[in-house]
């Protein structure tokens, strides 16, 4: 098993050119810390229909009402409000694109707290002695012996499908032919409950496949989640 | 001097809200079945929220996070957003109550 850069072809570029927007960057350095309730707030607005700050602020009360923490949670999640309304400002087509890219970037940054420096890399392919390698890249990749990991990240729950299952899983089969253990993951921005009722729709093999949903993004630092 | 609005009452003008965003959702052909399991599994969320807490007053903050809420879902047009909502809705609802989605 070994890891390679995907092809720079026309999608690569184009994808590159919005990770590199540096809101992506900034909001999921903002979502790496958040709770699961900024982490929800960082969802609606970025999914939202209207830009309007205040009212955004009065469907959070336990964020932003009389009762929310103040000190640096406020601090918090004021950013995370000013930056997801940043993205939903953009048109549809583009904002999809960026929401996309931030899971990316906010998996990479968990996954790096918990990994060395250098093994947590993007936009990668697995490639296997005999087997013709998969077209698309991997989101994520934790590249280290004995302990690999590859990660496929979705905004929400409606972007898991067959095709998505069977590579993860294909690639972890694959990986164990060779007696390399590979970890496989699906890292959903959506609530948990949302992404089992998906998955309990699909027939491609689910059961090897780690679901780490909002509510349990944490776990991809191995800590607690908060 | 009226009644205070109920957590019961509250989640009642949500799940009719729901019901309107999962109608729109439902236009998607290829993803009707799955628009209409995830609908009933948070609509069983919130209806257990009902159950358990329904007489409790909700305070003034939750009934407009509540109602703040519906109108942005009352706003989309688009199936595919309805059913972006359909995930997010019950979630926003939830947290306002202090409740775990």
């Amino acid at each position: 098993m070994r890891f390679q850069d995907a092809a720079k072809d026309g999608r690569a570029v184009v994808y590159a050119g919005i990770q590199a927007e540096p809101v992506v960057a900034r909001a999921a350095s903002l979502l790496a810390d958040a709770t699961p309730t900024q982490r929800v707030l960082a969802r609606a607005v970025m999914n939202g229909e209207t830009t309007d700050s205040a009212g955004w602020m009065s469907m959070f009360p336990t964020l932003f009402g009389p009762d929310g923490a103040d000190g640096p949670e406020r601090t918090r999640s004021e950013a995370i409000l000013a930056t997801s309304l940043e993205v939903a400002d953009r048109g549809e087509q583009v904002r999809s694109q960026v929401r996309g890219a931030i899971v990316e970037a906010l998996t990479a940054i968990l996954l790096e707290r918990g990994a060395a420096q250098g093994a947590v890399r993007r936009e990668r392919r697995i490639l296997f002695d005999g087997v013709r390698a998969e077209i698309h890249p991997y989101d994520v990749t934790v590249e280290r012996d004995g302990a690999a990991e590859a990660y496929d990240c979705k905004w929400g729950a409606r972007g898991i499908n067959a095709d998505v299952l069977h590579q993860l899983d294909d690639a972890r089969q694959h990986a164990a032919e060779e007696d390399e253990p590979l970890k496989v993951g699906l890292v959903i921005f959506d609530a948990e409950r949302s992404c089992r009722v998906r998955l309990e729709r699909q027939t491609a093999p689910t059961a090897a496949i780690e679901l780490i949903a909002l509510e349990t993004l944490d776990r991809l630092v191995g800590g607690t989640p908060r | 001097m009226t009644d205070p609005t109920t957590i019961a009452h509250l989640i009642d003008r949500a799940l009719s809200g729901y019901a309107d965003l999962t109608t729109l959702g439902e236009e998607i052909d290829d993803e009707w079945s799955y628009v209409t399991d995830l609908s009933t599994a948070w609509t069983d969320r919130l209806q257990a929220v009902a159950s358990d807490h329904g007489d409790t007053a909700a305070p003034d903050t939750v009934v407009v996070a509540v109602d703040r809420a519906l109108q942005e879902i009352a706003a989309i047009e688009d199936p595919h957003r309805a059913i972006d909502w359909l995930y997010t809705f019950p979630q926003v609802v939830l947290l306002a109550m202090g409740e775990q989605p």
